[in-house]
């Protein structure tokens, strides 16, 4: 059984700049795509198996068409198409991943969309299939596409103001400090029954392991006397 | 209405039990000096001393618990895996997950509930008949779960509607949902749950956030 | 004797309704759209937006002609399929048209990913598409050690595959249970979830959990194969082959089966590749793209297998496809315990994982299509976007296009064909 080697040594733990996976011939595409695509296509990057080009916005129909009929580029799947939003004073990209048959790599376009008025041409006249991915950028990032004929929520609910996936919304940091905080009994520490709850506890904890009558639990540190221990990791 | 009319040797009691789907009669109800609640509508508890039939009729309920098919997410396999036949839950009586909640005893909240299915959760729970029992299965039901910052997701079921049983785990495995089924069988025959305290309030048409109507 | 004139007895859904405004005045709130009236009023009751439409499409959807009506089949409903919407127009029986709603398990999983650890990101994707689970773990581990510029071991990379086709198995034999469950038979899915509880205890003595696994970590996996895994392999191995035939003829020459798949929803390959269509749903349909053949991934260039396709592009070659890739995913299986090699199967990484500032795409082959991650990285702890494509997503939009014309009955035997699977769909 030759293919059951021996032990291998361990991968190197800080193992950056090694192959990440097997390299795939770009060379062909980065030649077709500079041909077919000239100043359109900006920024052209490549990886193991990817490559990527940045464009405007508003090419985003052109450059697609031309990359899926083109005979020789032929890139007929639209893998995904993401919204990525870079922060409050910059802009939005809409990503598109696209397979062909006939090269190896993966293409990856990168369209620039302004913040502050996040309008797109569609590509549903593209691929059918863009129409959920559409939804999904505008129900999430509030980008528009115009043409789409069915731009509305697709997640969240139709009355639904906000857009989740911006950068400026942010999580309600914990429960406790969300507005719905002490709906429930049990976030409320009044309705806590503490000689109930001392009778049977539903965990039990080892001794100190130094004195036989010490608490279970370790000290507190900066609880005072009579006070619940909360958690001061961070401000709230 | 008591199976059993209640010791007649005694006095009779203070407060019959209101059965929700028969309009009450205000005037009659504060006579018998019902306790009325603020919001509207009367309660009492079952001041009767539950004799035998009672008992018999709990052990019916108990033994044949049909659950609705409420399967929102992950939990629904495992509760799906409960009830097919490798962990039979068919031998509780609890082979026919029912499609309408018009026939159904018990909702397992199985999976994450969250904003938007919020509101249909409840209209099911609504149209669930008495006596009715909650099961709260897996984390995202009891208290949010993994999901317990996002924006979406309602931060445990007893938030919207009162839960019986809490069967915690992600997702819970088939042995521990049967033993909240058990647990929720002692429930039943001892008349412990949510409903032997339900307080009804008339008909609600609460309006949830989101809610499409 | 005169007879006594007695008031009419009210209408208690009118009383309901009376209560109901009395309560809804008294709270403030405006009056529903039935109480309004207007040419939104009888919407309400099957829960459609009380509203104009938005769109054209919309304005298309639930605009009726003479004839039509629409029924909602809710978020509740028997079919397995989790929490979907559908809201058909009906002609009679027949479907003019057909809106999914989606939503009703969005749990924002990628905005909860940019504030987590790298590591923590497994625990999130755990529960998209649950019945894959390992394939969900898969690419965004991959996607993760593509910014970190670090190689999973090959024996780490051998159990991927491994536990990655075993998922496969499962989730396929699922589909078949409730392709069949839908349709009205309840004895495949008993026999489905007997395979999958068979494979997910195999999975459980190697990570400890039935379902949401949390198994991969970026460069490798959790832990090592162990014997009671192996054990169980071996025992598993010696009787599935038998029970998936056992389980395939039950229902594959079922007259009954065959009379309500065969010729039902149609998908051609041109329209499949158009609409985002991916896995097997593509390859019944004839296309062989595979992305284990077409952009091969973790050990697949060194194992041995075809890709399968189909002609028809109807429900029973969905079906057949799967039963089809349940047998290949056992061969490779098979493959892959013949080739394991020894070794580590974690490599070195620390605690909290700082990639360089870049940007990473990785996608896998799904039970239910391409699933892909695209993950960027700012240097710091936590993933600047972590986003997810899930097949069972971009596949409903085949719905709309296969179903007009055919009877409301199929609707369910057409969407179990594409088996989605809602927490994918919702993420």
């Amino acid at each position: 059984m030759e293919h059951v080697r021996g032990p291998r040594p361990a991968a190197h733990p800080l193992g950056r700049g090694r192959s990440l996976t097997t390299p795939v011939a770009v060379g062909p595409l980065v030649r077709l795509l500079t041909e077919r695509l000239g100043t359109t296509a900006r920024g052209l990057w490549t990886d193991a198996d990817t490559v990527e080009i940045q464009v405007d916005g508003a090419d985003n129909v052109e450059v697609l068409r031309a990359l899926r009929d083109d005979d020789e580029l032929d890139f007929f799947f639209l893998a995904d198409a993401a919204a990525v939003d870079y922060g409050i004073d910059a802009h939005f990209e809409v990503v598109y991943h696209l397979y062909s048959s006939k090269h190896p790599a993966w293409l990856r376009v990168r369209a620039h969309v302004e913040r502050g008025n996040p309008r797109i041409p569609t590509i549903t006249g593209l691929w059918e299939g863009a129409m959920f991915h559409e939804r999904e950028m505008y129900d999430m990032m509030g980008i528009v596409f115009e043409g789409n004929r069915d731009l509305r929520r697709i997640y969240m609910s139709p009355d639904y103001r906000s857009f989740p996936q911006r950068r400026d919304f942010v999580l309600p940091d914990d429960a406790a400090d969300s507005a719905a905080a002490g709906v429930n009994p049990l976030e409320r520490p009044e309705t806590w029954d503490l000689d109930r709850l001392r009778q049977a506890p539903g965990v039990t904890f080892p001794p100190s392991e130094f004195r036989d009558d010490a608490p279970a639990e370790g000290p507190h540190d900066g609880v005072q006397d009579g006070e619940t221990a909360t958690d001061k990791s961070r401000p709230r | 209405m008591a199976i059993v009319d209640p010791n007649t040797g005694l006095t009779r009691p203070k407060a019959p039990i209101i059965v929700p789907d028969q309009a009450p009669d205000d005037d009659l109800l504060r006579e018998f000096g019902m306790e009325e609640h603020p919001q509207g509508g009367f309660h009492g508890l079952l001041e009767v001393i539950p004799t035998k039939a009672d008992y018999v009729l709990d052990l019916i309920r108990a033994n044949s618990l049909w659950p609705l098919l409420s399967g929102l997410s992950c939990c629904a396999i495992e509760m799906m895996s409960t009830a097919t036949s490798v962990n039979d839950i068919d031998r509780f009586g609890m082979f026919p997950f029912r499609a309408s909640p018009r026939q159904a005893d018990v909702l397992i909240v199985a999976g994450t509930l969250t904003t938007k299915m919020a509101g249909p959760l409840v209209r099911l729970w609504e149209q669930m008949p008495e006596p009715k029992w909650c099961v709260a299965m897996g984390t995202c039901t009891t208290s949010g779960g993994r999901f317990k910052r996002s924006y979406s997701v309602v931060q445990g079921v007893d938030r919207v509607m009162p839960v019986d049983v809490y069967v915690p785990g992600c997702p819970p495995r088939p042995e521990g949902l049967i033993y909240g089924m058990m647990k929720l069988h002692e429930l039943v025959k001892q008349r412990r749950g949510q409903w032997s305290t339900y307080v009804d309030r008339g008909p609600q048409r609460t309006r949830w956030e989101g809610d499409v109507r | 004797m005169t007879t006594t004139e007695r008031p009419p007895i009210p209408d208690p859904i009118d009383l309901d309704r009376a209560e109901e405004a009395r309560l809804r005045t008294a709270a403030g709130l405006s009056l529903t759209a039935s109480q309004r009236g207007g040419e939104y009023a009888g919407f309400e009751d099957i829960g459609l937006p009380d509203r104009p439409p938005q769109t054209e499409r919309e304005a298309e959807v639930y605009s009726l002609a003479e004839g039509e009506m629409l029924l909602n089949m809710g978020p509740q409903h028997p079919s397995t399929h989790g929490v979907m919407r559908l809201v058909v127009k009906l002609r009679g029986e027949v479907i003019v048209d057909i809106d999914p709603v989606l939503g009703y398990l969005h749990r924002g999983i990628e905005k909860l990913c940019e504030n987590a650890t790298y590591t923590t990101v497994m625990t999130y994707v755990d529960p998209m598409d649950y019945l894959a689970v390992m394939h969900n773990e898969h690419a965004p581990a991959m996607a993760f050690e593509k910014l970190y510029g670090i190689e999973a071991p090959k024996r780490a990379e051998y159990i991927r595959a491994l536990v990655v086709e075993l998922d496969r198995v499962a989730s396929h034999g699922l589909m078949m249970g409730f392709l069949s469950l839908d349709m009205g038979g309840l004895t495949p899915i008993l026999y489905a979830f007997i395979n999958r509880d068979e494979v997910v205890d195999l999975l459980s003595a190697i990570s400890g959990q039935r379902m949401l696994f949390n198994f991969f970590r970026i460069g490798g996996v959790n832990w090592d194969v162990n014997d009671e895994f192996l054990s169980r392999l071996g025992t598993w191995r010696s009787h599935v082959l038998k029970n998936i035939e056992m389980n395939e003829h039950l229902i594959t020459d079922n007259e009954i089966f065959r009379g309500r798949t065969i010729g039902m929803g149609v998908l051609s390959g041109r329209d499949a590749i158009a609409l985002g269509v991916s896995g097997p749903n593509l390859r019944a349909s004839g296309v062989a793209f595979d992305v284990r053949k077409a952009h091969p991934y973790s050990i697949y260039r060194e194992l041995e297998f075809d890709v399968i396709t189909q002609e028809s592009g109807d429900v029973y070659a969905r079906y057949l496809q799967r039963i089809a890739e349940i047998k290949q995913s056992i061969h490779l299986i098979d493959q892959i315990i013949d080739r394991m090699p020894h070794g580590p199967v974690q490599a070195q990484v620390p605690g909290i994982v700082r990639p360089r500032p870049g940007r990473a795409y990785a996608a896998v082959e799904s039970p239910r299509g391409l699933y892909s991650v695209y993950a960027i990285s700012d240097g710091g702890p936590n993933p600047y976007r972590f986003r997810m494509r899930d097949p069972s997503f971009i596949s409903l939009q085949a719905l709309p296009k296969l179903m007009p014309g055919h009877l409301v009955a199929d609707t369910m035997a057409v969407m179990a064909s594409f088996d989605p699977v809602m927490g994918g769909v919702d993420k």
